[in-house]
């Protein structure tokens, strides 16, 4: 089960009102690396890890995966709150503001619906691992492609440290697939 | 493998790098400060200091499980954090819904700020 903390896991205080970047960073809401895909893929691919650090790993970043929507949801949020239909409409909103008005809604910055297509699960924990790690070195591309567009400190902070986070689950990922393949005696490449 | 030193940053350090791993540290960018703007945020960007060392070496601990002074570690923010949450949550309020702070009327689970609001 899950317990809700009231509280994000690193804040966000965004002051100036910039609703073309609240349209880029659904980009990592509902696109396909982003931190809806990437907590339903660990929170999925968790359960056929072959032992319990597998089974540990991807419960934990999965969870964080679920702190790191919520913070992406904040700066969407705090970008749009207020906003009028003429400004929604300058930032190429306007098909956000017909569907969903003002509410969250895990779309790509470009509208396209998240689908679970995005979720990658084999039931092979290689496979799985080789393809979290990729999904890692995607989802920091992205932050460092939104991080090249904006020079608003109030984003910058945040999107550093998510960037930063998907160094790190990269790192554990890669320490996960090279003890199972010792372990099991099983290379990845030879699949 | 027991006992294994591994460098670490400061908690506030490392969580304003969201990597408390020096030698997985990989820089883009400057490093940006968190910056509370009241006394309530300053107290929750402890907590946060602290959780996000819990979170970054818990993820260390699963693949390294061997490693006895990193539980150690980790055992000691989670005591540390746990006094700042503590103090927290007896000015403002509960964060998690098995809190001691909930023991009072009128209920004070739905209190603001919420996260997302700034």
């Amino acid at each position: 089960m899950w317990k809700y903390v009231k509280k994000l896991e690193y804040p966000v205080n965004i002051q100036k009102k910039d609703l073309k970047m609240a349209k880029y960073l659904l980009a990592q809401y509902g696109g396909p690396n982003g931190e809806f895909a990437a907590a339903m893929r660990y929170l999925n691919q968790r359960f056929t890890m072959p032992d319990e650090r597998g089974k540990a790993l991807l419960t934990d970043i999965g969870t964080e995966e679920l702190a790191h929507i919520e913070i992406i949801a904040a700066m969407v949020y705090q970008l749009m709150d207020g906003a009028s239909v003429e400004e929604l409409e300058a930032a190429g909103l306007t098909s956000h503001y017909v569907q969903f008005d003002h509410a969250l809604f895990p779309v790509d910055d470009e509208g396209v619906p998240f689908t679970s297509a995005y979720i990658e699960a084999t039931g092979d924990y290689l496979a799985d691992l080789v393809s979290d790690m990729a999904a890692e070195q995607r989802a920091r591309v992205t932050y460092e492609n939104l991080m090249n567009i904006t020079n608003d400190p109030d984003l910058l902070g945040p999107l550093s440290f998510l960037r930063q986070r998907e160094v790190v689950h990269y790192a554990r990922f890669k320490e996960l697939k090279e003890y199972y393949e010792e372990k099991y005696n099983k290379r990845s490449t030879d699949i | 493998m027991y006992n294994k030193q591994i460098e670490l940053y400061e908690p506030y350090q490392g969580f304003i790098r969201g990597n408390m791993f020096p030698s997985l540290f990989d820089q883009y960018g400057r490093i940006y400060d968190v910056k509370p703007m009241n006394e309530q945020a300053e107290l929750l960007t402890y907590i946060d200091i602290f959780d996000f060392a819990l979170i970054d070496i818990g993820l260390y601990l699963d693949v390294h499980p061997e490693n006895q002074k990193m539980i150690e570690l980790y055992n000691s923010f989670l005591q540390e954090k746990k006094s700042i949450l503590k103090k927290y949550e007896e000015n403002y309020g509960a964060l998690t819904m098995d809190s001691n702070a909930l023991n009072v009327a009128p209920w004070n689970w739905d209190n603001n700020p919420w996260p997302w609001e700034a």
